[in-house]
């Protein structure tokens, strides 16, 4: 369903001022604080948002999007400016996102190897026009979350997903066909 | 309603989902912190770090030993470990004096995330289910294991929100 258009749009999610972050960006490798807050400012909101989606959790995307701040500035010196800045740091969120929501894990889950499965429980049904996509999304089961927020909505190949969530190939595709089945249940489809 | 609807419905809705989204809280702070701490750990100023933790690895090694001669005791009374009720109380309270002093020693330092306060309350009950597990099972060594871990993991959480965490990343 995701067509190339929509991955090149997707890759190009962070903006498109490549000129100024890379001043930016070279600034900080100079060890400027200042310059850094000023990445921060222009690209928190992009940052949180691929977070959020992930994480379906404002206090762990707030943790999640600080640590990719934190990661960032320990890792600039490895941005070579092959690529665009954004597409960098969308890919370092993504990444940072994936392992800090595995460190978060509860104990009961690493302990006795719990599957996440279950569909988040939600009140009365709803019309499903009056409820936007992110929500539906937040109800989805985490891996089937995952791989849906990376392919339908970052436009990552399952091939990327899968390496990504340490997972087999027919695994992502099999989170995503389930993950759209869920949402086009509670947009009222079947 | 089609399968067909459906993906264009989906398609438009992906499309139209809010590129932005601003945090409630304020992250800068906590990620300034961070990095002055990267800054300082960067300079060479000696071993200050392992040498600030040394007190807790001895109050850990002191914790081991009291549950250690603790578990000798009951063994060599009965030839058969017998955790009783005595034994937990007395392992929780070695644990909750570790525990206390590190939150004290943390105390006017903020800590790196948010919600450790809820993890360290789900390893709370985790403890809690351990305990309860034991007395219906008192020979059952795993399950002592088990909550030594608990106690241990509470230990790391702590040190990890408060002290020198980035220096390791």
């Amino acid at each position: 369903m995701v067509s190339s258009e929509n991955i090149v749009a997707a890759e190009d999610k962070f903006g498109a001022q490549a000129d100024a972050d890379l001043s930016l960006v070279n600034a900080v490798k100079q060890g400027d604080k200042r310059a850094y807050r000023q990445l921060y400012d222009k690209h928190i909101g992009r940052v949180y948002a691929l977070c959020y989606r992930l994480t379906a959790d404002k206090s762990l995307a707030e943790d999640a999007a600080q640590e990719v701040f934190v990661q960032l500035w320990q890792k600039i010196e490895n941005y070579r400016g092959d690529s665009k800045f954004t597409t960098w740091l969308h890919s370092v969120t993504s990444n940072v996102t994936i392992s800090y929501l595995r460190k978060q894990k509860s104990w009961w889950q690493k302990m006795f190897s719990i599957e996440d499965s279950e569909v988040m429980q939600h009140g009365a049904e709803e019309s499903s026009d009056s409820v936007d996509l992110d929500t539906y999304v937040a109800r989805l089961p985490e891996r089937a979350r995952l791989v849906f927020v990376l392919h339908a909505i970052e436009g990552y190949r399952h091939e990327e997903i899968a390496k990504m969530l340490n997972m087999a190939l027919g695994s992502s595709k099999a989170q995503f066909h389930r993950s759209k089945q869920l949402i086009k249940e509670w947009m009222g489809y079947e | 309603m089609s399968n067909e609807h459906f993906e264009q419905e989906l398609l438009n809705r992906i499309q139209e989902l809010p590129q932005e989204r601003q945090p409630e809280r304020d992250l800068w702070p906590g990620i300034e912190m961070a990095m002055n701490i990267q800054v300082e750990a960067a300079a060479p100023q000696g071993n200050v770090v392992a040498f600030a933790k040394q007190p807790v690895w001895y109050a850990s090694a002191a914790s081991f030993l009291i549950v250690a001669m603790f578990a000798w005791f009951n063994f060599n009374n009965s030839n058969v470990l017998q955790v009783n009720e005595e034994f937990i109380a007395q392992m929780t309270m070695q644990h909750e004096e570790q525990k206390t002093a590190l939150l004290v020693k943390f105390e006017d330092q903020p800590a790196l995330t948010q919600n450790w306060q809820q993890q360290l309350k789900e390893l709370d009950e985790a403890a809690g289910a351990v305990k309860k597990a034991l007395l219906q099972e008192p020979n059952n060594l795993a399950l002592l294991k088990m909550l030594q871990h608990v106690h241990q993991q509470q230990i790391d959480l702590i040190e990890n929100v408060h002290s020198s965490r980035w220096t390791q990343i």
